[in-house]
């Protein structure tokens, strides 16, 4: 296949499911900055936030034929990475909360206008529990409304409305705190 | 400023702050030599899958057996029950009959003993 491109997703997809290897590869390439960055901010490790990544895209591989569109498939991307990710994070919850390095080396990656701001926002976010953390980078990341975010994590509007209530007021009061304590 | 005005400051330095990054060129090339790397493992989960369909539909058909099993087993129990049942009235009934036979037997013989008592 020459230049993903000129081909859609959706163009993509059907040679993919057809066993074009290389028409799955351009659609790993698409759909990987999205899957890795909400791993990335969900585990605050870049190892663990690429290897979890890796996975989805396994089992995407696998199970490509249960995908039936474009918007299907990254609704189902963002579904899996979110779910494996909670569920990493029980089984181990140090990386509940990152070391401070590993979120360092995570903020490096790209930095915006106001670096330091934008590295302690994701520190709070990293602190966040993970629910509630999972709600904010779909809201805040991919601009999700609260809607999809329920559909994505099967979770009801009302709780969904309520952890992005309680997740700002939260950092908020971080934030203030922070620079309280900076003057 | 307010506290609308705070709130949507605080949303635009979340978006700036959690804007997606990539994970570099090298990720695809990776993932796709796992693929390769690993084509007996795609079709295991197919086995793995009829494997389990099996074993459900193995359960599910035990499950139909022993209802069946025992069902057939109260209903000859109830059926045994009813058989002794029968067979205990029918005893009953003929000691009844023998019963009476002695008694009109008995019976009898004392009617007549007075007779030949008055006779003699």
């Amino acid at each position: 296949m020459s230049g993903d491109q000129e081909c859609t997703s959706g163009d993509l997809l059907t040679q993919a499911l057809a066993g074009e290897r290389a028409a799955f590869a351009a659609l790993v390439r698409r759909h990987q900055r999205a899957v890795y960055s909400l791993a990335l901010r969900m585990l605050s490790d870049r190892h663990a936030a690429e290897d979890l990544a890796q996975e989805v895209f396994l089992q995407l591989y696998r199970n490509l034929s249960a995908v039936s569109s474009e918007a299907h498939l990254a609704f189902w991307l963002r579904k899996v990475t979110m779910h494996r990710a909670i569920d990493r994070l029980r089984r181990a919850p140090r990386l509940e909360s990152a070391a401070p390095e590993e979120l360092a080396a995570a903020a490096s990656e790209t930095e915006p206008a106001d670096p330091l701001l934008a590295r302690r926002l994701r520190a709070l976010v990293a602190e966040l529990p993970a629910a509630a953390r999972a709600v904010v980078l779909l809201r805040y990341q991919q601009d999700l409304d609260p809607v999809e975010i329920a559909r994505t994590l099967r979770m009801p509007l009302n709780t969904v409305k309520s952890h992005l209530r309680r997740s700002l007021a939260q950092l908020r009061a971080r934030l203030g705190e922070t620079a309280v304590a900076l003057t | 400023m307010s506290d609308n005005q705070e709130n949507e400051q605080l949303e635009q330095r979340l978006r700036t702050a959690l804007r997606a990054v990539d994970p570099g060129e090298a990720f695809a090339p990776r993932l796709m030599a796992r693929i390769a790397a690993e084509p007996a493992r795609t079709a295991r989960p197919a086995r793995a899958a009829t494997a389990a369909s099996w074993l459900a539909f193995g359960l599910a058909a035990s499950v139909v057996l022993a209802v069946i099993l025992a069902h057939q087993w109260q209903v000859r129990r109830l059926e045994q029950g009813r058989e002794a049942r029968r067979q205990l009235l029918e005893a009953l009934r003929v000691t009844d009959e023998k019963l009476n036979l002695a008694y009109r037997a008995v019976n009898a013989r004392e009617g007549a003993a007075p007779a030949q008592h008055s006779g003699a």
